[in-house]
């Protein structure tokens, strides 16, 4: 199973075996990794599973749709490797991935 | 359009699923339209077929909810409301994946998270006008004072349109959401898609940074957007904004009212507010939308024919005691109540306004209790509710002791 690693804003990793075929997002949700909500569920809707795609990776997942690219723009603190986790699927080729979190997904 | 008719029973419908049951009408709503329904949950089977308007399933368990949302494929949301018409493009509420995404992400951004708090400052000082004129009046009609005017006035700025087009836009709002007969949503619909057109052929001349103007000059699939599509698109957005807020306002502030206790944990305790916003929206679900059968296929044991509806009350969904422990109890402790609510819906068409929602209800409930914190149902009067595509609370008199402050 592929590996996953959260790292949140203040410094915290969580590792967390995900499965193929599912996404980071629910990577995450299944391990209870805190700072995503994921409001809508998994559709590029909402913006609440914004995470920063660890340097390193960014070029080797595949390129943004579309409808998340313009989701990520409704995202807080928004940065080149900004990504909306729900649309990340997990593969083999992912094992490893690194991807750190926003301090706020609401801005609360 | 209502009978109660065997003949009209169709043949595979086993004769133990057939109940008499009226959506718009549940027995009991005059004293309290949730439990009304809750009330049907409890004693109808799981799932049933209904001879009322038009003749339809039922499905009341937050498990069948659920499944049947996120089951584009089979549930098709083409017709979204019971005996409601077919959808066209750009309808967004009655279109499936993946088309529904090109017409959804026109809309998102402008109620994200970062969007709606920019928005929050002019919620807030919007409810503190209304509440600070209704206050020394020790008494309104929530619902006309309040309710019906917090959100639209909100959502009306959002979208560039002029403050006194509500009155002219919320009689159309109310037909589309709680039709009194099968001509009222034809006639809603029209009034809306009437005002619309003129509005977009404007913007689209003259276009702004509003969202209505962005509609009108999207493009789908590359190609500029169907003046149809956008008129479309842009009238359920207005519905959206001009109804479901103020419908659950109504329910919230008639709770407050009849619990004291509520309001005092609040008032002690802000730090709940966020958490309690979730709770009184999972009690207090409103929509009743439809989905149409695409293929004959057997669900739960029940066999469905391809062109059937069945209704979907999302609003059972946070009332089920197999989804949630004590389900009529509101708990503002109660530990993530969002995660046993489907107000807004599951799925690719969840809600997007839900941000919006949350945001109001949370100032509504700060802003108010801050000014009036004790009121009551004004004696001799009975609040008023309402089924339909959208439940609500229709009037709601209010009553409260002008030195309470």
């Amino acid at each position: 199973m592929p590996k996953i690693t959260f790292i949140e804003d203040g410094g915290a990793e969580h590792a967390v075996e995900a499965t193929v075929g599912e996404s980071v997002m629910h990577a995450a949700m299944d391990n209870l990794v805190p700072g995503i909500s994921a409001e809508c569920g998994g559709y590029a809707n909402c913006a609440t599973c914004h995470v920063y795609v660890d340097q390193a990776w960014a070029d080797r997942l595949p390129a943004p749709e579309e409808v998340e690219e313009v989701m990520i723009e409704a995202a807080f603190d928004v940065r080149p490797t900004s990504r909306l986790s729900c649309q990340i699927q997990v593969t083999e080729a992912t094992d490893g991935l690194i991807v750190n979190l926003p301090a706020s997904q609401t801005g609360a | 359009m209502t009978t109660n008719s065997t003949m009209d029973i169709p043949a595979h419908v086993p004769q133990d699923r057939v109940v008499d049951f009226d959506y718009l009408r549940p027995t009991g709503i005059d004293e309290d339209l949730h439990l009304a329904w809750k009330r049907a949950q409890d004693s109808l089977p799981d799932i049933f077929w209904t001879p009322r308007n038009g003749g339809h399933w039922v499905a009341t368990r937050a498990q069948d909810i659920k499944a049947i949302q996120l089951d584009h494929q089979r549930f098709s949301h083409k017709r979204l409301l019971i005996q409601g018409p077919e959808g066209h493009e750009g309808s967004v509420l009655t279109m499936d994946p993946p088309r529904h995404g090109l017409y959804r992400m026109l809309i998102s951004p402008a109620f994200s998270p970062k969007a709606i708090a920019a928005l929050e400052p002019i919620v807030r000082q919007t409810a503190v006008t209304l509440i600070e004129e209704l206050r020394p009046r020790g008494e309104c009609e929530f619902v006309g004072d309040f309710a019906k005017v917090l959100p639209v006035e909100v959502f009306l700025g959002l979208v560039d349109l002029p403050l006194e087009d509500r009155e002219f836009l919320l009689p159309f709002a109310e037909k589309i959401a709680r039709p009194r007969n099968p001509q009222d949503y034809g006639e809603g619909q029209a009034g809306l898609t009437q005002y619309i057109s003129q509005v977009l052929t404007a913007r689209a001349q003259q276009p702004g940074g509003d969202l209505l103007s962005k509609i009108v000059t999207a493009k789908i699939d590359g190609e500029p957007i169907a003046f149809e599509a956008a008129v479309a698109l842009s009238r359920t957005v207005l519905a959206g904004g001009l109804d479901t807020v103020a419908s659950i306002l109504g329910f919230v502030a008639r709770f407050l009212a009849l619990n004291p206790g509520h309001r005092r944990q609040l008032i002690d305790d802000p730090s709940l507010v966020g958490n309690a916003v979730e709770e009184l929206i999972r009690r207090h679900g409103i929509a009743n939308t439809a989905r149409v059968l695409t293929q004959d296929t057997e669900f739960k044991g029940v066999r469905l024919r391809a062109g059937e509806q069945i209704l979907i009350p999302n609003n059972l969904y946070g009332l089920d005691e197999r989804q949630v422990d004590d389900p009529l109890v509101v708990d503002f402790t109660r530990a993530h109540p969002d995660r046993h609510s489907a107000a807004f819906g599951n799925g690719p068409h969840r809600c997007p306004g839900s941000f919006l929602a949350k945001s109001e209800i949370t100032v509504f409930l700060q802003e108010w209790l801050a000014r009036i914190p004790d009121f009551d149902i004004k004696p001799g009067t009975t609040p008023r509710m309402a089924s339909g595509h959208v439940n609500a609370t229709h009037e709601l008199h209010l009553a409260w002791d002008t030195d309470s402050r």
